[in-house]
């Protein structure tokens, strides 16, 4: 049979096979072949893009928030490090093109007219609040009416305790070289915070739940345009621009819920500045280290939103340094560059911690607050994360921008002599007690 | 220069080699950028007193850097030929100046001669050139042999 099989192969024309004829296959059993796509290792750039969307699914699909972030950080390739206290000039307004932010000037209205009627127990005084808080041309009223129950007196008693007992008081020796900022207005400001808080946890709860960071950390990695590799044997490549902000506020607020937005995720307040420099002329350095998105505290942490931040401008940013280097334009520059990169990480990192990034854009705004200081002036500033998106291909379409809300640094006192506060600010008390009042719309 | 401490005498320079020359930037720097080849021995703080006291132009910040330059290069004798080094300072102006290099090398706008001559001269060059290659016809093929 094999012989007769061979013999009969081997036979050149016509070939007949033995078995029966091929079934038809059934119309609903799919596509016969494996679907054609690009290779995954080839030196190609569909093989790239193919890469580069395998690399995306496999962050969409990761389990938890933190395997996301160790994906999203995997990657560890040389990053410009963005520092939020720089002496660089006119780093405010190039943090605001890395950061894709619009900033506007004054405090937002909601802030400005006090906060939600429910803190005064007058009935009478809730209904004008709530009429007035959409208008912000009569804030000062409302805010005064809105709280009733604050005593002006005793907060004006509070912070000049704390003030006196920082400066006059205590007896300490002189401060080290370049050691002044730690030595008087850091534990002032740590004081100050901490009583006002415990003071106004009656009158916002979100306060009670809230916790108190010391000195945190605070790290976003992003990306932010593309450039091609110069040197090394990446060279020619179109690499995207890595940046990493490493931040240690002097105080944080962290609290379990979120704080309400203050304009719709789509509204347009201004323009984004475009720099068509490289990062490295403003001057900013590149490194190659981890990748860190952090908020302050671990994402099990319950208080995983953020309230507000308190900075400490270091001494070599003093107002009276720049003022003796004929730098006095740079002064607002300091605190605002200060404001919008700080609240740019924490609230990019929050909303990290939510599950979002710059592939999966945030669907509802993140609001933080921060106040900078320099122990005797305050600048204030609020600002709204309203997209993650700031990479080059998922930036094209995207009309959305953050805003930073900011105000020029005022001073809370004049001097402090003899036991005595002169000139004490009552606006900027009020302005740093409203922040604190800050909650959302349900408490 | 030698360290000050307090209660030593003032450091005075005598006939220093100090000279700033403003170059083009090779890279694109931003408007208020002025770029320099300075000397070797001035520092930032001599840069800026140099520009503040003699120019009277406000100075924000100042940063420098050494050029190395290339020992690769070598002569008929394959001795190596040294191309000096150079500092490079990039100086901030202050109160919002801004500076671009100029353009030294305008193009002149040429009279009807000169042009009129100038493309006489193009058509000739082309023509010669034509005549060189041969006959296009021919593919490249020479033409000193066949028909």
């Amino acid at each position: 049979m094999a012989a007769l099989g061979a013999r009969w192969l081997l036979r050149p024309g016509r070939r007949c096979f033995s078995q029966t004829e091929p079934t038809h296959p059934s119309p609903a059993s799919g596509p016969l072949y494996p679907p054609v796509v690009a290779s995954i290792t080839a030196k190609s750039k569909a093989a790239q893009q193919r890469r580069v969307e395998r690399f995306k699914q496999q962050v969409h699909a990761a389990a938890t928030v933190e395997e996301k972030l160790r994906l999203y950080g995997k990657l560890q390739r040389p990053k410009y490090m963005v520092y939020p206290q720089t002496f660089a000039l006119n780093a405010d307004r190039w943090y605001r093109s890395f950061t894709n932010t619009v900033f506007v000037p004054g405090v937002p209205p909601p802030v400005a007219a006090g906060a939600a009627p429910e803190a005064g127990g007058d009935p009478g005084m809730g209904a004008p609040a709530a009429a007035t808080t959409s208008g912000a041309a009569i804030s000062p009223e409302p805010a005064a009416g809105a709280l009733p129950s604050l005593d002006m007196g005793e907060l004006r008693s509070l912070a000049c305790d704390a003030l006196l007992q920082e400066s006059f008081y205590q007896n300490k020796k002189r401060p080290f070289l370049y050691r002044d900022q730690e030595h008087t207005p850091g534990p002032f400001l740590t004081q100050l915070v901490s009583t006002l808080a415990a003071f106004l946890c009656g009158h916002n709860p979100l306060l009670a739940a809230s916790s108190l960071d010391l000195k945190p950390e605070v790290n976003y990695y992003w990306h932010h345009g593309e450039e091609v590799v110069a040197h090394g044997h990446r060279k020619g490549r179109v690499d995207p621009v890595r940046f990493q902000i490493d931040d240690k506020p002097h105080l944080q607020i962290r609290v379990p819920k979120q704080l309400p937005e203050v304009v719709p995720l789509d509204s347009n307040l201004g323009d984004v500045p475009v720099i068509n420099h490289k990062p490295s002329k403003l001057p900013l350095f590149k490194k190659q280290y981890e990748n860190k998105v952090y908020i302050g505290s671990k994402v099990a942490d319950p208080c995983c939103y953020g309230h507000t931040q308190f900075h400490l401008i270091p001494d070599r940013l003093k107002r009276e340094r720049l003022i003796k280097a004929r730098l006095q334009d740079q002064i607002e520059v300091v605190y605002r560059s200060n404001g919008i990169a700080s609240l740019f990480a924490w609230t990019a990192a929050q909303a990290m911690y939510q599950g979002f990034w710059s592939e999966a854009d945030v669907t509802r705004p993140f609001v933080s607050q921060a106040v900078v200081t320099d122990g005797k002036y305050f600048a204030f500033f609020c600002y709204q994360l309203n997209t993650l998106a700031l990479t080059a291909e998922t930036i094209k379409n995207n009309p959305r921008k953050n805003i930073c809300w900011g105000t020029e640094s005022k001073p809370l006192y004049g001097v402090v002599e003899d036991g005595n506060v002169k000139d004490f600010n009552d606006e900027v008390l009020l302005h740093l007690v409203r922040f604190l009042l800050n909650r959302p719309k349900e408490l | 220069y030698p360290l000050f401490q307090r209660g030593g005498p003032q450091l005075r320079i005598f006939r220093p080699n100090f000279f700033m020359l403003a170059v083009r930037p090779g890279v694109p720097q931003p408007e208020d950028t002025v770029q320099f080849r300075v000397s070797m021995e001035m520092t930032k703080v001599d840069i800026r007193n140099y520009l503040e006291r003699i120019y009277n132009v406000p100075v924000a910040a100042v940063r420098t850097r050494i050029q190395y330059g290339a020992n690769n290069k070598r002569n008929h004798k394959n001795q190596r030929e040294k191309k000096p080094d150079y500092k490079v300072a990039y100086v901030q102006l202050g109160q919002g100046q801004t500076f671009q290099f100029p353009n030294l090398f305008p193009e002149k706008e040429q009279d009807t001669e000169t042009r009129a001559f100038d493309d006489f001269r193009s058509k000739y060059m082309e023509k010669e050139k034509q005549k060189e290659e041969g006959d296009p016809r021919r593919g490249g093929v020479p033409d000193w042999f066949g028909l």
